[in-house]
């Protein structure tokens, strides 16, 4: 079984060389035989990774402990679903996946682009193959997960890490992940692809907008994705702690969502080429420097137990994509049309800037605060580790910000605007955030920051309902149309656009969620007898009793804690401990009790031997919820964006 | 809108300045990074095994003396980095007491605490195993930090050169502990 892995591994390396190789003299030479090849190739080098993706997990699911990855992550005592996703829980198996998403990404990419934007594909596909190769030569090296176990082949292994089988997020939450930083690999070639061809005059984002949405809306996902889990199974009653890898994730996110507003006002003003094209190549660069990150062991985070001996490996690559991408830049420059300048700061093209301004100083100083502890050290030698205090600091006003112009933008008129053209365009809207700030104040918000992300939110989100209804109205007057049939044709004239406003409607969401449970999370904690009980603001916990379960794989102990409000019984909550086979530590199963206003969200501490006590962790998280409900709103969006159509499917073949 | 030629190649047209500035933002990045490999906080533990013990000087938590590395010269040492807030620590401890009063006619058991407070340490000390050896109160975690602790507990086995012969992170298994410590002498 090893042996075919390796094989198809093997294959798909010299495919994708080969691939690269062709597409760039395909791409030099204009030869439509060349790019034939090169299709084929990258058909070819796909099917060998989704072929070893297959073969390993033929591997996990018999439990075939020859190959040395199932030794090192399977059991026999595992359940089915999580041998099957314990493909991707260790580092060795996550570099497979990675590529088998590479392969799925590409095969779209061939499929999608039959007959289309032939001068450019040969260029993208061999940047493409390129990155393919580099990826398959880790596979087949350095994180190479057919090795043969050595000899005696045991007959059972240890299974995945603990923390992986804890929670049914864990199954979805890489490959959302994994599927956001793969797929920026694409924009990143047909990027690559316009520099090389010396196209990056106007108009040339135009083509690479959705590829980048797609994986803009998988990153999106895999984020909060990523925070909910956390929530869910780490216990410290939240969900985010600015680690390295969380920062890591954000890193390309926040300039992948400045690429995608910087092309906006690339291809309507032909303002910010350059700039546009830098966000495009920052945007993959720190999706590999965050896979080093989080692979390298370089920091210390939670997730370290990805830690391996690749990073020597990957620094080269991204060394090697930093250096080609910054000349590609300077032999690019004098091309890049520099458009004209802005008209008046009271206009669209000003919001997009300083929107795209606040979106690289957000960049920086994640970057800058998640490196600063290697900075530190290597300047003076000490250990520091930079906390959530310095990043709230900045990220509070600079997220404010970003979303007040989330409002502005869409709210100002390309060009200029009159003053008075000013009031009208701001002033009904800004009524809308003062009146959702002043519910806010009704209902008990009394501090300045919650209400002030009220009063933003609400603005941003009136000036998009209001974006939404005047098109719809507009044909209702003037076509004569009903409501449903005006929304409809509406909907297929904007889509792209609509989609943005549902997007922005679901950022709205997540940054008052986030505010809100920020601002006005509770914290209790005590040691509770059996039969006592505690009390943590109007909630009543009593401790009823604990329990062992002997579980295959590990073995739990589960307290039931009865819960009420205010006199009003809400049933029982069971947080319990596990302790795994294979780990040294136990690992708590928060319970969290979820409603559309609070979670009370329980998290046992330590629980005596003999089950007559318990120290209980007692979190009441307000709104948290709207957070994963933002994420459904935010994902919804880029879908009606992304969604091809028939139209957008025949000019796409013009754009 | 845009008036430059397409098709035309690297070359003319190349800008130096902006392949500067590039480089100048990029190259230290990569540095820096190649540097953070090198400092993996990882892989620090593996180079002191066979390496002398960091010294250290510590107040002890029963009487407020200060406890050397050096006055325990002479006689192997089993040093357990430990801490209140660690639950495997508390599984641990009344083994390690235990442990202290079979060998400690040969071997001089010493714990040191780590981020923590006196009063919570003696709380804990009362509650889970007692006080079989003495307990240093690393301020500022300077000592775990020069043994290079990565979690707790940690423990340490100094043979009487005061060389560091082996190391377990989490919790010592009891036969571990023996066998381990049988190697000292």
């Amino acid at each position: 079984m090893a042996e075919l892995g390796r094989l198809l591994i093997l294959a798909a390396l010299a495919l994708a060389s080969a691939g690269a190789l062709v597409g760039f003299s395909a791409g030099r030479s204009g030869s439509a035989r060349g790019l034939r090849i090169t299709r084929g190739l990258a058909l070819a080098f796909a099917a060998c990774l989704v072929g070893a993706t297959g073969v390993m997990e033929y591997a996990l699911i018999t439990h075939d402990f020859s190959v040395e990855y199932v030794a090192h992550v399977g059991s026999l005592a595992t359940p089915l679903h999580i041998t099957i996703v314990s493909l991707w829980s260790s580092l060795d198996g996550s570099i497979l996946f990675w590529g088998f998403i590479l392969a799925v990404y590409t095969t779209g990419f061939v499929l999608a682009t039959r007959g289309r934007h032939e001068d450019m594909q040969p260029y993208t596909l061999a940047t493409i193959m390129a990155v393919g190769t580099f990826f398959t030569f880790l596979i087949a090296g350095p994180a190479n997960p057919f090795g043969d176990t050595p000899a005696p082949i045991p007959t059972d292994g240890p299974g995945p890490n603990a923390l992986l089988q804890n929670h049914a997020l864990m199954i979805i939450h890489p490959p959302m992940l994994y599927m956001g930083y793969v797929g920026m690999t694409i924009p990143f070639a047909m990027g690559v692809a316009a520099l090389l061809k010396g196209r990056s005059g106007a108009g040339w984002t135009r083509p690479l907008r959705r590829w980048m949405l797609i994986p803009w809306g998988f990153l999106t996902c895999g984020i909060i994705l990523g925070g909910w889990w956390a929530y869910e199974v780490l216990g410290w009653g939240g969900y985010w702690a600015w680690d390295p890898v969380e920062n890591a994730s954000l890193l390309p996110w926040l300039t992948a969502t400045a690429f995608l507003h910087a092309a906006m006002l690339q291809e309507r003003r032909g303002l910010l080429a350059g700039w546009t094209l830098v966000l495009l190549l920052v945007t993959f660069q720190l999706t590999i420097l965050g896979t080093f990150m989080t692979r390298s062991g370089v920091f210390n985070s939670v997730h370290s137990f990805t830690q391996s001996p690749i990073g020597p490996t990957f620094l080269v690559f991204l060394a090697m994509v930093l250096i080609a991408s910054v000349v590609l830049v300077a032999a690019n420059v004098h091309r890049l049309a520099p458009g004209r300048p802005i008209e008046s700061p009271a206009s669209r093209e000003a919001a997009f800037i300083v929107n795209n301004l606040l979106f690289a100083a957000f960049t920086f100083t994640v970057l800058v605060g998640t490196t600063f502890p290697l900075i530190a050290e290597a300047a003076r030698g000490v250990k520091v580790s930079v906390g959530e205090p310095f990043f709230d600091q900045f990220a509070v006003p600079l997220g404010l910000a970003i979303v007040f112009l989330m409002g502005v933008g869409p709210a100002m008129p390309w060009g200029r605007a009159t003053g008075a053209e000013v009031a009208r365009r701001m002033g009904p809207p800004l009524l809308g955030g003062l009146v959702l700030a002043a519910l806010g104040v009704a209902l008990g918000v009394r501090d300045v920051l919650p209400a002030l992300t009220l009063l933003v939110a609400g603005f941003a989100v009136s000036v998009t309902l209001r974006d939404v209804w005047d098109p719809v109205r507009a044909r209702m007057t003037a076509k004569g149309e009903s409501l449903g049939r005006a929304f409809a044709s509406a909907l297929r004239r904007g889509r792209r656009r609509f989609g943005g406003q549902v997007v922005h409607i679901g950022v709205a969401i997540a940054v008052v969620a986030i505010a809100l449970s920020q601002s006005y999370q509770i914290i209790g904690e005590g040691v509770i007898d059996k039969g006592a009980t505690l009390t943590v603001s109007d909630y009543t916990l009593q401790f009823v009793d604990a329990r062992s379960v002997t579980e295959p794989h590990r073995e739990r102990t589960i307290a039931t804690i009865a819960v009420s409000k205010g006199g009003r019984d809400l049933g029982t909550m069971e947080p319990a401990l596990n302790n795994y086979a294979t780990e040294m530590n136990a690992i708590g199963s928060p319970a969290v009790r979820t409603s559309p206003v609070e979670d009370l969200y329980l998290s046992v501490m330590s629980i005596d031997p003999r089950g007559q006590s318990i120290g209980l962790r007692v979190f009441i998280n307000p709104a948290v919820a709207w957070l994963w409900i933002a994420m459904g709103v935010m994902v919804f969006g880029c879908l009606i964006a992304v969604w091809p159509t028939r139209r957008s499917e025949a000019s796409g073949a013009v754009a | 809108m845009s008036a430059a030629p397409e098709g035309g190649r690297a070359g003319r047209g190349f800008s130096y300045k902006a392949l500067i500035i590039g480089l100048v933002v990029t190259l230290p990045l990569l540095a820096l990074l190649y540097m953070g490999l090198s400092m993996d906080p990882h892989r620090m533990d593996a180079p002191l095994v066979g390496k002398p013990a960091p010294p250290f000087e510590l107040h002890r938590l029963s009487d407020g003396q200060l406890v050397s590395l050096e006055s325990l010269r002479g006689k192997p040492v089993i040093l357990n980095f430990w801490a209140t807030w660690c639950m495997p620590c508390r599984q641990e401890h009344p083994f390690m007491v235990s442990a202290a009063k079979k060998l400690g006619d040969k071997i001089q058991f010493v714990g040191i605490v780590y981020q923590d407070k006196n009063e919570m340490v003696n709380a804990w000390l009362d509650a889970y195993g007692g006080r079989g050896y003495p307990t240093l109160i690393d301020a500022g975690t300077k000592t775990a930090i020069a043994y290079g602790v990565y979690g707790v507990p940690e423990t340490y086995f100094i043979d009487s050169q005061g060389v560091i012969r082996d190391k377990v992170v989490g919790p010592v298994r009891p036969d571990e502990l023996f066998e381990l410590a049988g190697r000292l002498q």
